[in-house]
C-alpha cells in the first residue's frame, strides 16, 4: 500500500533525515537554479500553491474515498477572505489567513455534517452543489465583489514584531509558498501516521472491522473533511496575494479538474503525489501546451483513463509490472504492514 | 563552419527583408480566448490586430522596424491569462492588446504593471479595469457601461420622448448596472416622465411570456432591454416580444444586437432600436478611410466583413503605433501618457479621443433595425 514509506523505513533514519534537509534545500533553490528568472519564480511559485491547493482534495479522496467537488469552495473562500479583508479594512497577512482557516473550518462542519450520512456519488452531488450555490451568491453580491471581482489586492504582509515580511513581487512570494508547501507536507506525514489517519483508512477499507472496534465511522468522516478545508482554504489566500485579483473564476472547472487529475495522476496516498502531479500538469500546460482546447481534451481524457485503467495511477501501473516479475520468481510481494 | 552558415543565412535573410535587416524587430504580443465558446471572437480580433500590423509593415514598418505578433490563448480563463502574460513578459514584448472578458483583464493588469509593460485593453468592459489603481497607465478601446447607459437615455429622452418607460432587465450585475446607469442619466436629463415598471428575468430563461404580459397591460411608451444571452435568449425574447403584439419601442442596451440575434430571430427584429459604437456600413465610419481600407483588407483576408470587435482590436495596434512614432520611444509611461487624454488621428475610428483615464471617447451610432433577415440597419438622427 505504501511503497515510498516501506521502502525508506528500511534505510538509515539519520541518511534518510539528511536526504530530506538536501531535498528541501534544493527545491528551495530550484528558482535560481532553473535560471532565477521572472517566469521560473511565478510558476514554481503557482507549482506551490497548486499542490497545496490538491492536498485537500488529496486527503478526502485517498483517506476516505470520496471524492470532493466541492473544493473549489474552500480554495475561492481563501481567495476571497484575504482580498476582501486586506483591500476594505487593511488587514495584514496574519488576520486574513486566521480569517480564511475560521470560516473554512466552520463551513467544513457544516457541509461534513449535512453530507455525513451520504456516500460516494451523492457525496460528490452535494459538495458540488454546494460549489454551485456559493458560486452563483458571489457572482451576484456586490458586497464581496460581484461579478467584476476584486481589484487592486496589496502586497501580503506578514509582521513579525520585529520586521515586516512584505510579498509583493514573485521572486518575494517564492519563500512564503514553499514554507506553505514544507507546512502542508509535514502536515500530511504527521497526518498519514497519526490515528485518525489510520482508522479513517479502516474506515473506508473495512467499515464493519472500524464498527466492531468502537470506531464512529461519522466522526471519523467529519474529522477528516474538516482537516481538509483549511488546507486548500490557505492555498487560495496565497493565490489571492500572487495574482492581486480574485473574482468569481476561482470557483472555475479549472481549478477543480486540476485538483482531482493532480491526485490521482500519479497515485493515492503518495505523499509527494499531488506535488508531482501539480508540476506534470502545469508545465504541459505552460511548456508544451497544444491550445486551448486541446489541453482541455487531454487533461480529461488523462483523468478518465487513469480511473478507468490505472486506478492506482502511475506509481500503481510501475507496481503492477513490478508484481508480474516477483510473480516469476515464485515469491509474493509482502507489502501490508 | 558554423559560423559561416549562420552568416549566409543572416546575409540571405538581410537581403530577403532589406528595409529591416538593420534592428530586431518590435514585438506586439496579443492575449484573446482562441478556444472554447469565445474562440471565434478572440480569433477575429486577433486577425483584426495581424492585418493592421501588415498595413503598417508594408508601408516601412514602425520606427524604420518591423513589427511581428506574438499570440497567446487565454482560454477566457484568468489564470490561464497570467500564465500567459508572464510568458509575454519573458518574451519581452513592447505592448500586449488583450481583453475579451473582464476578469481575464483584471486578472493580467497587475502582472503588466509591475514588469511595467504597456497594456491596451481592446473589448473588455468593466469598470474597474480603469478605476481600478492596479495599473495606472490604462487605456481602453471599447466602450465603457457609463458612456453607453447615456446615449439609450438620451435616445429615450429626447429623441423618443417617451414619458413611460419599463425595464426588462438581466437580474445579474450587468443588467442591473446598466438599468442602475440609465435611471442615473435620467436624473440628470430631468426626466419628467416616469419609470412605470421594472420585469427581470435571469440570464438563461428563454421563456419570457409572464414579464411580457405585465409589459403589455402597463403599455409604456419604451422597454429598455438588457439581455447578453445573444444565441438563445434575446433572439427567443424578440419573437416572444413580436408575439405579444407589444406597441412599445424596443430599446435594446448597447452591443447586445449581435450576428446570432438576426440570424436566429430574423424579421422579428425590425424596428427594435439600439446602438454601437462601430459599423464598417454606416457613416461616420464608411467615410473614414482607415476604415474602408481596413474593411476591404479584412474582407479580402478573412472572406467576412469586421465586426465591432475586429475595429476595436485594429484601433487598438493604430492607437498605439500613432503614439510610438510621435514619441519615437516604446516606453510605457511615455507611450500611454502620449494617449491618455489626447487625440490619435488616423485609426479605423477616425480621430480618436481619449479622456484623461485612458477611456476611448466612444461615438455612437443610434440605429433602428430596418430587415432583420440581411441584419440592415438605418441611421436614427439625434437630437
Amino acid at each position: 500500500m505504501n511503497r515510498l514509506e516501506s521502502s525508506s523505513s528500511t534505510t538509515m533514519p539519520v541518511l534518510r533525515a539528511v536526504g530530506v534537509v538536501a531535498l528541501v534545500v534544493i527545491a528551495f533553490l530550484l528558482p535560481r537554479l532553473l535560471g532565477g528568472t521572472a517566469i521560473a519564480y511565478s510558476t514554481l511559485t503557482t507549482i506551490a500553491i497548486f499542490a497545496v491547493m490538491c492536498y485537500g482534495v488529496d486527503i478526502v479522496l485517498s483517506y476516505l474515498g470520496e471524492v470532493s467537488l466541492g473544493h473549489t469552495f474552500f480554495w475561492a473562500t481563501g481567495g476571497y477572505a484575504a482580498a476582501n479583508l486586506s483591500v476594505k479594512y487593511g488587514l495584514n497577512g496574519w488576520s486574513t489567513a486566521l480569517a480564511t482557516m475560521a470560516i473554512c473550518i466552520s463551513a467544513a462542519i457544516f457541509l461534513g455534517a449535512v453530507t455525513l450520512r451520504t456516500r460516494e456519488f451523492v457525496f460528490s452531488l452535494v459538495t458540488y452543489a454546494a460549489a454551485v450555490v456559493s458560486y452563483e451568491i458571489a457572482f451576484n453580491w456586490d458586497a464581496i465583489g460581484g461579478s467584476d471581482g476584486i481589484v487592486g489586492i496589496p502586497a501580503l504582509k506578514l509582521p513579525f514584531g520585529f520586521a515586516t515580511y512584505s510579498g509583493s513581487t514573485q521572486e518575494d512570494l517564492w519563500p512564503i509558498a514553499f514554507i506553505l508547501l514544507l507546512l502542508t507536507l509535514g502536515f500530511i506525514a504527521r497526518f498519514r501516521r497519526s490515528r485518525l489517519g489510520t482508522t479513517a483508512l479502516m474506515v473506508q477499507m473495512n467499515p464493519a472491522l472500524a464498527t466492531s472496534l468502537g470506531i464512529n465511522p461519522r466522526k471519523v468522516r467529519l474529522a477528516v473533511f474538516v482537516i481538509s478545508a483549511p488546507i486548500t482554504g490557505l492555498a487560495g489566500w496565497l493565490y489571492a496575494y500572487q495574482r492581486a485579483y480574485v473574482g468569481p473564476d476561482m470557483f472555475e472547472t479549472y481549478f477543480l479538474v486540476m485538483m482531482l487529475t493532480a491526485v490521482v495522476l500519479v497515485g493515492r496516498r503518495i505523499l509527494l503525489g499531488p506535488l508531482i502531479g501539480t508540476g506534470i500538469l502545469i508545465a504541459q500546460q505552460n511548456l508544451f501546451s497544444l491550445g486551448g482546447d486541446w489541453n482541455k481534451i487531454i487533461l480529461g481524457s488523462v483523468l478518465a483513463i487513469v480511473l478507468i485503467f490505472w486506478p492506482t495511477g502511475v506509481v500503481g501501473l510501475f507496481g503492477r509490472f513490478r508484481k508480474n516479475k516477483v510473480a516469476v520468481r515464485g515469491g509474493r510481494l509482502t507489502k501490508t504492514r | 563552419m558554423n559560423k559561416i552558415i549562420t552568416l549566409g543565412i543572416a546575409l540571405a535573410l538581410g537581403l530577403a527583408v532589406p528595409a529591416f535587416a538593420q534592428q530586431d524587430p518590435i514585438k506586439v504580443g496579443t492575449i484573446f480566448p482562441l478556444s472554447g465558446g469565445a474562440g471565434p471572437d478572440g480569433q477575429s480580433v486577433t486577425n483584426a490586430v495581424k492585418l493592421a500590423i501588415d498595413q503598417l509593415n508594408q508601408a516601412g514598418g514602425l520606427l524604420g522596424r518591423k513589427i511581428i505578433l506574438i499570440s497567446k490563448d487565454d482560454e477566457s480563463t484568468p489564470a490561464v491569462g497570467v500564465s500567459r502574460a508572464n510568458e509575454m513578459i519573458a518574451e519581452k514584448v513592447d505592448v500586449v492588446i488583450e481583453g475579451w472578458n473582464s476578469p481575464v483583464t483584471l486578472a493580467m493588469q497587475p502582472v503588466f504593471a509591475r514588469a511595467s509593460v504597456l497594456d491596451i485593453t481592446a473589448v473588455s468592459k468593466s469598470d474597474l479595469i480603469l478605476s481600478g489603481d492596479s495599473n495606472p497607465l490604462a487605456v481602453r478601446i471599447n466602450s465603457s457601461n457609463g458612456f453607453d447607459a447615456a446615449v439609450i437615455a438620451k435616445y429615450v429622452v429626447e429623441t423618443l420622448k417617451a414619458k413611460k418607460v419599463a425595464f426588462l432587465t438581466q437580474n445579474d450585475v450587468y443588467g442591473n448596472g446598466f438599468q442602475a446607469a440609465v435611471e442615473a442619466e435620467f436624473k440628470k436629463l430631468n426626466f419628467a416622465g416616469e419609470v412605470a415598471l421594472t420585469e427581470k428575468f435571469a440570464f438563461k430563461d428563454t421563456d419570457f411570456r409572464v414579464q411580457l404580459t405585465n409589459l403589455k397591460s402597463a403599455n409604456p411608451d419604451a422597454i429598455i432591454v438588457t439581455n447578453s444571452s445573444n444565441s438563445s435568449g434575446l433572439p427567443a425574447m424578440v419573437e416572444q416580444y413580436r408575439q405579444a403584439d407589444l406597441k412599445s419601442a424596443f430599446v435594446g442596451a448597447v452591443g447586445i444586437m449581435l450576428p446570432t440575434v438576426f440570424k436566429v430571430a430574423g424579421d422579428a427584429n425590425n424596428g427594435i432600436v439600439s446602438a454601437d459604437i462601430y459599423f464598417w456600413n454606416l457613416p461616420p465610419f464608411s467615410a473614414i478611410p482607415e476604415s474602408t481600407s481596413f474593411v476591404a483588407a479584412f474582407k479580402k483576408a478573412y472572406g467576412v466583413e469586421p465586426d465591432k470587435s475586429a475595429a476595436l482590436g485594429a484601433a487598438a495596434l493604430q492607437v498605439w503605433a500613432r503614439a510610438v512614432e510621435a514619441t519615437k520611444s516604446l516606453d510605457r509611461k511615455t507611450v500611454a501618457e502620449a494617449i491618455r487624454g489626447k487625440t490619435i488621428k488616423g485609426t479605423v475610428f477616425g480621430d480618436a479621443t481619449f479622456l484623461p483615464n485612458g477611456q476611448l471617447q466612444p461615438r455612437y451610432v443610434v440605429f433602428k433595425v430596418v430587415d432583420g433577415k440581411t441584419a440592415k440597419l438605418e441611421p436614427v438622427p439625434q437630437n
